[in-house]
């Protein structure tokens, strides 16, 4: 420590541990949601609640933490930030002892993107996927829409992320101030001839108080709304034809993945059936029909029943020439579909193990190696 | 092996032949009457070596994807097939699979569409005939 600066606990250990917990989390959230294979979705969601808990922490801190993390000590007028800026712009910026204008500016931006992102996230995978809490109150036509929602929020958040990282290069580049070290240890030098302020101790009592109150009346919102059985998905009634005549030569696929006019067309096409003469006697094929009459598509509301309903126009009842099961499986190697674990592309089972049930959720599916 | 003394032998025999018999007898009985019934409208007495060569041949008749038996059912009756949608197929031979050909409606069913689909055409009751003698005996 000089005789000119010396140095200053400017962030408390919370404020720290939340900002380093937050960039993993963040990083997980992004690695992913882009780059792993889709079974690591439930990674992903994990990922999505840690952050929603560190954002609402960071706004409890807000209020309770020492006197830097405290919102107000951040909170500078439109003013004071255009000064910044033009400070900036003639690379002169003042000191701050905490966070200066431009940081303020992308906290808060962070704070309602991460948030946005956590609740957009939680709608699709109530609405899509019919899990999470959500997974009663949110359709799939709104679980759909959020998911747009989420992604674009995601890319403006990489994008904040890129001015985040680069203002704090700046900032060490124009004030000679390690502020990643800052963020680290905690310390901060104060240039001479600045008086540090008085500093505000922070109230964990009432902060632990606080987000106590807050976990139990949001968790038990949560709580409320995931005893909701999950929407869009009926009882179905065994039917022994069904079972056994499909299934003598394939997979039993479920009802919910064809829509009404598909299974219609297959069930008169029973003579020239991929290949086939799959014809069956009058009444099993009536019997039959009347079962997809009642469980296609139409009767749920699944991600499944609703993304397989738009059918390829030239073959209207095979499910792998969507064009989504094209896109889904568009990174699967064709060689993949032969191994003797899988057994072909009408082998939805093998790698998707809920497939029976119609749900097809991404933590479960797993690639057979051989 | 002292503790299995003749008399338990002996039982144990029995129970099992008692208890396996009536179902290898009814099942066998099902399934002449079957071939009987085919026979019976057949021109020639029904022969397992011309089922044989029907279950051997490749006519390709039918729907291009399926030119023989063999290319769902494998080589050799005594051996499991495949269907074209990865479902495995029990083997044909009545030694190995027991229960086949024992219900009409069943094997008329898969007669008629695996004809169509290998011949193009339904098989006759002396091809039936012939092809579950063949299998009766294997």
């Amino acid at each position: 420590m000089s005789d000119l600066n010396k140095n200053l606990k400017v962030w408390d250990l919370p404020t720290r541990v939340f900002h380093w917990s937050l960039v993993i989390l963040v990083a997980v959230g992004l690695i992913t949601g882009f780059i792993s294979p889709e079974s690591w979705m439930g990674i992903h969601v994990w990922a999505g609640y840690g952050t929603v808990l560190l954002v609402i922490f960071r706004l409890v801190w807000g209020i309770f933490g020492s006197e830097f993390s405290r919102i107000e000590t951040f909170s500078f007028t439109i003013k004071q930030l255009i000064a910044h800026i033009n400070e900036l712009i003639f690379l002169r910026p003042l000191h701050y002892i905490g966070h200066n204008p431009a940081g303020a500016m992308m906290i808060f931006a962070l704070i309602f993107f991460l948030f946005g992102i956590s609740t957009s996230g939680l709608l699709v995978l109530g609405g899509e996927e019919n899990q999470g809490p959500l997974a009663g109150a949110v359709n799939f036509q709104v679980g759909d829409m959020a998911s747009e929602v989420h992604t674009t929020l995601v890319f403006i958040l990489m994008a904040l992320i890129c001015f985040h990282i680069t203002g704090v290069i700046i900032e060490i580049y124009l004030t000679g101030e390690n502020l990643v070290k800052s963020m680290i240890d905690g310390y901060k030098v104060i240039p001479k001839g600045k008086t540090a302020p008085e500093i505000r101790p922070s109230r964990p009592i009432a902060a632990a108080s606080f987000l106590l109150a807050f976990a139990i009346l949001s968790g038990s919102v949560l709580w409320a709304f995931s005893t909701m059985p999950p929407s869009g998905i009926i009882q179905m009634a065994a039917n022994s034809d069904y079972a056994t005549e499909c299934g003598d030569c394939h997979e039993v696929y479920h009802p919910s993945l064809l829509p009404l006019v598909s299974w219609a067309k297959l069930m008169g096409d029973l003579e020239d059936h991929f290949g086939e003469d799959a014809s069956l006697d009058q009444d099993v094929t009536n019997n039959i029909s009347e079962h997809l009459n009642v469980y296609a598509a139409e009767a749920w509301d699944t991600e499944a029943s609703n993304r397989f309903s738009k059918v390829s126009s030239d073959a209207p009842y095979q499910i792998s020439a969507t064009a989504y099961w094209q896109r889904k499986h568009t990174d699967i190697d064709p060689e993949v579909f032969k191994r003797n674990g899988i057994g072909g592309k009408g082998h939805c089972v093998s790698c998707h193990s809920d497939a029976a049930t119609g749900h097809f959720d991404d933590q479960n599916i797993k690639i057979p190696e051989s | 092996m002292k503790t299995l003394n003749k008399t338990n032998v002996i039982t144990a025999v029995v129970l099992l032949i008692g208890g396996l018999s009536p179902n290898l007898a009814s099942a066998n009985s099902a399934r002449d009457t079957i071939i009987s019934g085919f026979s019976s409208v057949a021109e020639l007495p029904v022969s397992a070596e011309r089922g044989k060569a029907l279950f051997e041949s490749s006519p390709a008749a039918g729907k291009p994807d399926t030119p023989s038996c063999t290319t769902c059912h494998g080589a050799s009756p005594m051996t499991s097939g495949m269907t074209r949608a990865g479902k495995p197929i029990e083997p044909m031979a009545v030694s190995v699979t027991a229960e086949r050909f024992t219900d009409l409606k069943k094997v008329q069913k898969w007669f008629r569409r695996n004809c169509k689909s290998v011949l193009g055409r339904e098989c006759t009751a002396q091809e039936k005939g012939d092809f579950l003698t063949f299998m009766s005996s294997r």
